[in-house]
């Protein structure tokens, strides 16, 4: 084949080439990689600013059942309680409370219902060294003991305060700050643990994870 | 005196003229021309994908998010800064031997910074918010940002050696001798800014002290090891080339030249591999994370130790055979300089962008391969930086040989003679 | 592009041939077409950019009237795409406000609350997944983040034996991410904030890459928001929707915080292990915190980064 016609094949195919490329082009043959499983919205539970649980105040401001807050509706004044003990010296519940459990303190160290509860008036609550004080005072029965953390909670601290970080000390309306038992079971106090929110979803999910020894070490 | 008219009529003649003989060739230059054109025009089209639909269209991510395409800027800001290695002997050590050659080292750096251009460019989110970049207009963060004074660096080597290139050739062209004070101050100035490119190309990754792999003092000097190694290797292949398909007379003692100055380079750049080998796996700092992973695999994670193996091993070989006289033969130097490219390019690519994001910052293990769309973007590149150096070649060898001058401007047939074989060069009147 | 036109080789005369012609105008042709046709996806590209987009000045150069009306340029955008009508401000950061933020180890149990009413709060995008606070779960007696995972999911947390960390942009004293933009996209506020005018981004991730926190997140693709869930108040530097190509991170909330208000993560977080204020302020919160407790963290400290956020312990 003379250099004249090489170069005329070649051109051509180069034409050729140039058409079908343009074609291919135009009909998007290539380029659409396999779409990453869709990532579902996060359930709207886990962008709610509610607290673990309602405080009696919370309660009677959400206008909830407040039944189980009226203590004479079974109990009669002027009869002081006596508490059953078992054989360790712990109180035994009794059924009709038997959506208490009782976990307060340590190798249940504090469960003596009455070590919080005033037996003379089950309305009110009593500190160690007498004071008595309505239900919704109750964060300075917890402080009396947990003298650390009711500091700390007093300074906006401990739990949550939210609201208005802008505000003159003493502007309580900018500010919501919770009660102690907003978040902790009084009978149970321990944070109660909870399901997490999903983890994080990378850009290009790996075909499959390769198998790895425990980090943790 | 001619006029400023005439003279610049006489310019655009010879531009008119350069550009017309970059379509003229025999059927081996059309088949290489037309497969290089069809690969820019599927990196075109691929980056035309990414443009629409975003980087989500290459593998990089959050964790990862620089990849192939500032690997490949940063190799071939090496491959630029090594053109000065063909001019340091030429005009420092007065090599005559090696005189036209500083052309097409020159040409290939011209080339390459266009490669890196668009490289940084494909990789930009924004590319129609350049304008940021222009100081005065936009907002240029210079002298804190490393990136703006590399923005400068390069674009001020681009306009250096086209300046150069430019008025070598064109004076070449019209038969005038050049003036010395126009281009040999350019010519010291570009060997200075050649280091420089690189330097700052370096402190790009060294000035980051969240990355603990990139942020040492050693990065630097690599870099200009490495990039003096796989730079003139380029060359010698490249002349080698050049040699094949015109009829320019290469002498091996250019090549030879060039072969001593890629010898000590590679043992330079194993040197400074052995330093930090030894840095990183002694002292054993929880910094050593991104090097594990690369050398050995980590966590379960272990996608770049066959490559990084691999570079080393070619490293080693091609430093070996350098320093034995047995790569005085070319058959054994091709094969010396092509594994030092490849090593080198896996070396700066994959064994220095990509482990200093794995682990991230806060410990995460999220590893990077290209995407299919990325890498046809780096073969548009590539191709285009390759065609760009073809016709540059293609444009100054007849220029250097004489048969394409202002004498011979009016003959019709540019370059190619009354023969049976339009190879290129043959039959033309030469000019002088 | 070699398109090519060359000089049949056989007549010496230099005449091309009208097969030679017809040839090399083929090629040429189909040469063009081919690039023509390269450009095909473009015709896809629709709202990508404006004159007004293209041509908008720096922020920090914006007259208020010429802010006014890129708000509402903002405005209509939104409500073009999410057919609800938003708020969009531009605050200006307080005096005399310098913001902190002090996280207690000892109460996070890792639920990951915050990061998802972050990205209610931010108007992130949900696929892809754009996230500004990441939870690392650390084995007890270890600060050592490589010994952290990002991914667990076990039925309940807190998991005995860890502790949980998360992390965000810390808005630190001396930003490498600021200190590496070549275009002065990124800049420290007045009160401390980190911003970013995410219509002179140009998306080189190279403060991606400085960030020594994994703090800032780029714009893979376009955002996606459902509309359901599109925070409508809106501010220019905070949470309004960023477009494809740009980077974004956390700003302390800005919408909220320049308002007298805590961020959403702080309002969300069930066991209040988070607070947030004014440093400058002695009554605050930060300040108590920073004045009676004991033994802060500062992550990575040693970078010279000075993080305006300070890990802490209770017990």
């Amino acid at each position: 084949m003379n250099a004249a016609a090489r170069i005329s094949w070649v051109l051509t195919g180069l034409s050729l080439a140039f058409l079908g490329l343009s074609a291919a082009f135009c009909l998007d043959l290539w380029g659409h990689p396999a779409k990453a499983p869709p990532i579902p919205l996060v359930d709207t539970n886990f962008i709610s600013t509610a607290t673990a649980r309602m405080s009696a105040a919370d309660l009677t401001r959400s206008g909830g059942d407040t039944s189980g807050l009226d203590c004479y509706v079974c109990h009669e004044k002027k009869k002081p309680l006596k508490l059953k003990l078992d054989a360790e010296g712990n109180v035994i519940v009794d059924k009709a409370h038997d959506d208490i459990v009782m976990g307060h303190g340590r190798h249940k160290r504090n469960n003596n219902c009455f070590n919080c509860h005033d037996e003379t008036n089950l309305e009110l609550l009593q500190t160690r060294d007498g004071r008595q004080l309505k239900i919704v005072e109750s964060p300075a029965l917890c402080g009396s003991c947990h003298g650390p953390t009711y500091r700390d909670w007093e300074a906006g601290v401990h739990g949550r305060t939210s609201g208005y970080w802008k505000r003159a000390p003493g502007e309580t309306d900018k500010m919501d700050r919770k009660v102690c038992t907003s978040c902790h079971n009084p009978h149970s106090p321990p944070f109660p643990s909870r399901q997490p929110a999903p983890g994080p979803h990378s850009l290009h999910p790996p075909a499959k994870p390769p198998a790895q020894p425990e980090r943790n070490d | 005196m001619t006029s400023l008219k005439t003279k610049t009529k006489n310019y655009l003649v010879f531009l008119w003229r350069c550009a017309r003989i970059a379509f003229v060739g025999d059927w081996r230059y059309y088949s290489w021309m037309g497969i290089l054109s069809i690969i820019v025009l599927l990196g075109i089209n691929a980056y035309a994908r990414q443009f629409v639909n975003g980087l989500i269209t290459t593998g990089m991510s959050d964790q990862v998010s620089w990849g192939v395409y500032i690997a490949n800027f940063t190799f071939m800001v090496g491959v630029a800064a090594a053109a000065a290695m063909l001019v340091i002997p030429v005009y420092i050590y007065n090599n005559k031997e090696l005189h036209d050659l500083v052309i097409f080292g020159e040409l290939l750096a011209v080339a390459a910074i266009l490669m890196c251009l668009a490289f940084v460019t494909v990789d930009l989110g924004r590319p129609d918010r350049f304008w940021h970049l222009i100081p005065g207009i936009g907002q240029f963060n210079f002298p804190g940002s490393m990136l703006s004074w590399d923005v400068i660096v390069l674009n001020g080597y681009l306009l250096l050696n086209v300046h150069i290139c430019g008025y070598l050739l064109y004076c070449r062209y019209i038969g005038k001798r050049p003036a010395t004070w126009f281009y040999i101050p350019f010519v010291f100035i570009a060997i200075v800014w050649a280091v420089s490119i690189h330097t700052v190309t370096a402190f790009l990754y060294v000035g980051l002290g969240g990355r603990p792999f990139w942020n040492s003092s050693i990065v630097g000097p690599r870099f200009l090891a490495s990039a003096f190694t796989a730079g003139p290797a380029l060359i010698i292949l490249a002349l080698q080339i050049i040699r094949r398909v015109t009829d320019y007379r290469i002498g091996d003692k250019a090549l030879l030249t060039l072969r001593s100055i890629v010898q000590v380079s590679m043992l330079i750049n194993v040197f400074l591999l052995a330093n930090e080998i030894f840095k990183e796996f002694y002292t054993r700092t929880s910094h050593v994370a991104s090097s594990n992973y690369l050398y050995f695999g980590l966590h379960g994670y272990h996608a770049l130790v066959p490559w990084i193996w691999t570079a080393i091993a070619f490293n080693f070989v091609s430093m070996a055979l350098l320093i034995l006289p047995l790569s005085k033969s070319l058959k054994y130097l091709n094969i010396a300089c092509l594994l030092a490219i490849v090593g080198i390019w896996i070396e700066k690519g994959m064994g220095l962008v990509v482990p200093g994001f794995i682990p991230t910052p806060l410990g995460e293990m999220v590893e990077y391969s290209p995407s299919v769309n990325e890498t046809l973007v780096c073969l548009g590149i590539w191709a285009f930086g390759l065609l760009t150096y073809t016709i540059f070649l293609r444009m100054a060898i007849p220029i250097l040989q004489g048969r394409l001058c202002q004498a011979n401007e009016g003959n019709t047939a540019p370059a190619i003679g009354s023969g049976q074989t339009p190879s290129l060069g043959h039959g033309q009147a030469a000019c002088h | 592009m070699s398109d090519a036109k060359p000089s049949s080789a056989a007549p010496p005369s230099g005449e091309v041939s009208r097969r030679g012609f017809l040839r090399n105008s083929a090629v040429l042709a189909s040469g063009i077409a081919a690039l023509a046709a390269s450009l095909a996806p473009l015709r896809h590209l629709n709202g990508y950019l404006s004159v007004d987009q293209f041509l908008q000045k720096y922020y920090k150069e914006l007259t208020p009237k010429e802010m006014e009306k890129v708000l509402d340029r903002i405005t209509r955008e939104v409500e073009q795409q999410y057919q609800i009508r938003p708020h969009v401000h531009d605050y200006k950061p307080l005096d005399g406000v310098e913001f902190v933020y002090c996280l207690n180890l000892t109460r996070c149990i890792g639920c990951r609350k915050c990061v998802h009413a972050c990205v209610a709060e931010n108007n992130q995008s949900r696929d892809p997944e754009i996230q500004y606070i990441r939870v690392l779960k650390m084995p007890h007696g270890s600060l050592d983040m490589e010994k952290g995972d990002h991914n667990y999911a076990p039925a309940s947390v807190p998991e005995k034996g860890f502790f949980y960390m998360p992390v965000q942009c810390q808005q630190c004293k001396n930003p490498p991410c600021v200190k590496v933009c070549p275009v002065k996209a990124t800049w420290q506020e007045t009160d401390g904030i980190t911003v970013i005018d995410y219509n002179w981004c140009i998306g080189c991730r190279y403060c991606e890459a400085a960030c020594p926190y994994f703090a800032r997140r780029f714009n893979w693709t376009k955002p996606s928001i459902p509309k359901e869930r599109l925070n409508p108040e809106m501010s220019y530097l905070g949470n309004r929707p960023r477009p494809q190509g740009v980077m974004e991170k956390c700003h302390f909330c800005i919408q909220r915080t320049r308002q007298g208000r805590y961020p959403a993560c702080l309002e969300v977080c069930p066991a209040g292990a988070r607070k947030f204020g004014n440093v400058l302020d002695p009554d605050s919160e930060v300040s108590y915190i920073l004045k009676t407790k004991r033994v802060f963290i500062q992550l990575k400290e040693e970078l010279g980064t000075s993080p305006r956020f300070f890990y802490y312990f209770d017990v």
